[in-house]
């Protein structure tokens, strides 16, 4: 008994150990985003992110005040001021040239071309002599390395949320998602409960069609439902892309509903028919509120589908201003080129807000509806 | 359908709300003495009132602005509403689009290659009579430009149905003229003095190269670029030519040795900033910050003239940055060959606005006013060269404008499954270290595939 007792405890342990990894290792590259997300845009490129919470040394370029600045003592031309501006920062070595950026230490005085010479001290303050007028209009270069804590900013976000345009582009992503999540939901309930409950000849073929189409990629059919809506004259628009959704999702959701409904008790719906009730009144009455954990969960499923989708809704709605969907818009934002990674990163938590509301907020039925069709009878 | 008109008559009121917000217009008409408003002025018999014009291209962000901003003036002139819209998979979109029959009037193509796709399975319409004849006469090097923009159709048919807006130069080196200064290089103006110039900064003890080729799904483009200025550097421009029509073979010595001579730069671990080995996987967009670093971890970066948009923030061009013409070899008489690319602008939903708008294109004022902003160059010899907005654009306006041989990008002109595929893989092959002649065979074997 001790020693199956002890193999029990190993194995829980085994588990245990193997589900934090697996929950680490798929954690771990979404917390990376999130921390880029809210990091200065500057550091973002510059270092990976789990460098992000200490201090870096980083050699900086800065320039000295213009030559209009200058003032002059004697003979000499002086111009002074603080590398940092109005920052603050600490400096552990300087130079003048890009050949020898780190050469000094601070506080030492140095000689540059022309009899001119330089002292930056380790607050970033610096005076620049020379015997003769400066001329630089942009300021001589001066090259100092300085330790950087790190800057964790929301600027990101603010550029994101409140760039032109994104409200309206929410708006359009809503009014694509919502009725394409609806419509196939309800189309798709009333052919699950006919194919489950209702006899009919080639019952049984129908379903395996719609098995069938479970496989047919939707990329394949976007020229031909296009060419389709602008012969019918739908052309683009709300109308098609609420269509084309509808078509896409619907043989899922009626293989998921079908399952479901078919494990309801036979007995319910067989005293209903007994007590005069027609199939749409057993429909209303007694399929739809049974059924609704697995209604809920493929609408959660139909929702985020819709939401995040990018290639339909640029096919049937058009990238003009007014028709822009969300994703569409945070596409664009990144440029012709791409390579904003701080747009990036902040606009995928942005976008993922909505999908994680609605998921919190239905996911206690997503478990029961997809267990649905396993356990019969039950 | 009630629900149909409804949204019909809501998007009807929002683009009669953006036609009246875009009134206000960049450079007011009549003002600044450098555009040729004659030109703007004579639009405006122009009637299209009423009429819609949907564009379709290929920019996004900060270029869709720019765009845009031009196009209020032909808006403002003729009365037409002009849609834009962007995105970054325009390849593939405006091919959905023409076979679903929903095209836009008017897409700007960023490859003559798949325009002329779709002019061959008729999808496009041949621009006005005399646009040729146009294009010829007051585009520089403008027999080319019309070669490029002409394409057979269904039936075989010839006709000329891009027309070229926008153009780049491909062939400059971009350096920093301060660290030139403080290690005391000069300009090549040879290739041999170029060579001679990156020996020098490795005797130094610097790196003269960065060098990246990462750019997602079209990484190593950047190379076929370092290539195709080889082969007009080796060769003479009908090689060029032949080369493009696979007429010279991809496992041609005479290829191979220009690949080979881009791989004398990026396969040299002295030359490349990080090791040859890092080539490959450098992103493109981010190689050029290597000339801004400090200690520099490169001198120059051979990089068409868009590039300045990845410098750092705050990088004046022309002051912090500067460029100069990739040279020519001394020692062979091929002039100085100009690799470059453009965008075309083609009818693939033909109206009377979309004719119109390719006619105001031709306008000097078009060019002008993107002149005026950032990041355009036209070889338009009719427009006042002042209009650029800084001396650097107008320097690269003069490489397009005074170029003895101009060549258009190969890898557009190639077939798709070339020019945008096996191309690039193969020099992402040959950086990482297979032989040009293996890489060259490998290439043609896929274009002898597609014939």
């Amino acid at each position: 008994m001790d020693s199956i007792v002890g193999k029990n405890s190993a194995l829980t342990w085994a588990v245990n150990i193997s589900v934090v990894v697996l929950v680490l290792l798929w954690t771990i590259p979404t917390f990376g985003l999130l921390v880029s997300s809210v990091r200065d845009k500057d550091q973002l490129v510059s270092s990976g992110w789990w460098t992000s919470f200490s201090s870096v040394e980083r050699n900086l370029i800065k320039r000295s005040a213009p030559a209009s600045e200058q003032s002059q003592t004697d003979d000499i031309y002086l111009l002074k001021g603080n590398v940092f501006g109005e920052e603050v920062g600490v400096i552990t070595a300087f130079g003048w040239n890009s050949k020898a950026p780190t050469a000094f230490t601070p506080g030492d005085t140095v000689q540059m071309r022309k009899g001119k010479e330089l002292q930056i001290n380790a607050d970033g303050s610096y005076l620049l002599t020379s015997p003769i007028p400066f001329t630089s209009k942009k300021g001589s270069r001066l090259f100092v390395t300085s330790v950087e804590a790190p800057i964790f900013t929301l600027d990101n976000y603010s550029e994101v949320l409140f760039a032109e345009g994104i409200g309206k582009s929410f708006l359009n992503t809503m009014t694509v998602t919502i009725p394409a999540t609806i419509i196939p939901i309800l189309i798709a309930a009333f052919a699950a409960y006919a194919l489950a409950w209702m006899e009919f000849p080639g019952r049984a073929i129908m379903l395996a069609m719609v098995v069938g189409l479970l496989v047919v990629p939707l990329q394949m059919s976007l020229i031909p439902l296009l060419r389709l809506y602008t012969d019918v004259g739908i052309g683009k628009g709300y109308l098609g892309i609420w269509l084309a959704h509808t078509g896409f999702g619907l043989p899922l959701a009626i293989y998921l509903l079908r399952n479901y409904i078919a494990g309801l008790p036979r007995e319910v719906i067989e005293s209903a028919r007994v007590d005069g009730a027609n199939d749409f009144v057993i429909f209303v009455k007694i399929i739809l509120p049974l059924s609704f954990p697995a209604l809920a969960s493929f609408a959660i499923f139909q929702f985020l589908w819709v939401w995040n989708d990018l290639l339909i809704a640029t096919v049937f709605l058009g990238n003009n201003e007014e028709e822009l969907v969300m994703t569409g818009r945070l596409r664009e934002m990144l440029g012709s080129r791409g390579g904003n990674w701080e747009i990036l990163t902040a606009s995928a938590f942005v976008s993922i807000f909505v999908p994680l509301m609605v998921f919190f907020s239905l996911q206690k039925y997503l478990v029961r509806g997809l267990l649905s069709g396993s356990v019969k009878g039950g | 359908m009630k629900l149909t008109a409804y949204l019909t008559a809501a998007t009807i009121a929002l683009t009669a709300n953006v036609a009246i917000a875009e009134t206000d217009l960049k450079f007011t008409p009549g003002e600044d003495a450098r555009f040729n408003w004659a030109s703007y002025e004579a639009l405006k018999s122009v009637d299209l009132k009423g009429e819609t014009i949907s564009v379709f291209g290929p920019w996004l962000g900060a270029d869709k602005a720019l765009l845009e901003n031009v196009v209020a003036y032909f808006e403002k002139a003729t009365g037409a509403v002009v849609k834009y819209s962007g995105s970054d998979s325009f390849e593939a979109q405006i091919v959905i689009d023409t076979e679903a029959g929903s095209a836009p009037n008017v897409a700007v193509f960023p490859q003559p290659g798949l325009a002329a796709d779709l002019a061959k399975k008729g999808k496009l319409t041949p621009l006005a009579a005399g646009t040729a004849d146009w294009v010829r006469e007051n585009y520089a090097a403008g027999q080319s430009w019309v070669d490029l923009g002409t394409y057979k159709n269904a039936e075989g048919k010839e006709d000329l149905y891009g027309f070229f807006y926008k153009a780049d130069v491909k062939s400059l080196v971009w350096y920093s003229p301060e660290n030139f200064e403080d290690a005391g290089y000069e300009i090549p103006k040879s290739m041999e003095e170029l060579i001679t110039l990156s020996d020098k900064i490795v005797a130094d003890g610097g790196t003269p190269w960065c060098i990246g080729l990462g750019s997602g799904g079209a990484t190593g483009w950047v190379a076929t670029d370092w290539v195709e200025d080889m082969m007009l550097r080796t060769q003479s421009p009908d090689v060029y030519d032949k080369w493009v029509k696979n007429q010279v073979k991809f496992d041609d010595p005479k290829v191979l040795a220009a690949i080979d001579a881009y791989g004398d730069f990026a396969r040299n671990d002295k030359y490349v900033s990080g090791g040859a080995g890092t080539v490959a996987t450098t992103d493109f967009r981010d190689s050029p910050k290597g000339l801004f670093s400090s200690p520099p971890k490169c001198y120059m970066h051979r990089q068409a003239s868009f590039i300045p948009a990845f410098f750092p923030e705050g990088t004046v061009v022309g002051e912090d940055a500067d460029f100069f013409y990739f040279p020519a070899y001394a020692a062979k008489d091929l002039g100085k060959p100009v690799l470059g690319g453009g965008t075309l602008f083609a009818i693939t939903n033909e109206s009377k606005g979309a004719h119109a708008f390719v006619e105001f294109l031709k306008t000097p004022i078009a060019h002008e006013l993107w002149m005026a902003q950032e990041g355009f160059l036209t070889p338009h010899k009719g427009v006042n060269q002042d209009a650029y907005a800084s001396e650097s654009l107008k320097g690269m306006g003069e490489i397009l404008l005074n170029a003895t041989t101009f060549r258009f990008d190969a890898s557009d002109l190639m077939p798709g499954a070339i020019g945008a595929g096996a191309f690039w893989t193969g020099m992402v092959d040959y950086s990482g270290g297979k032989s040009a002649k293996e890489v060259g065979a490998q290439i043609q074997k896929t274009w002898d595939t597609i014939k």
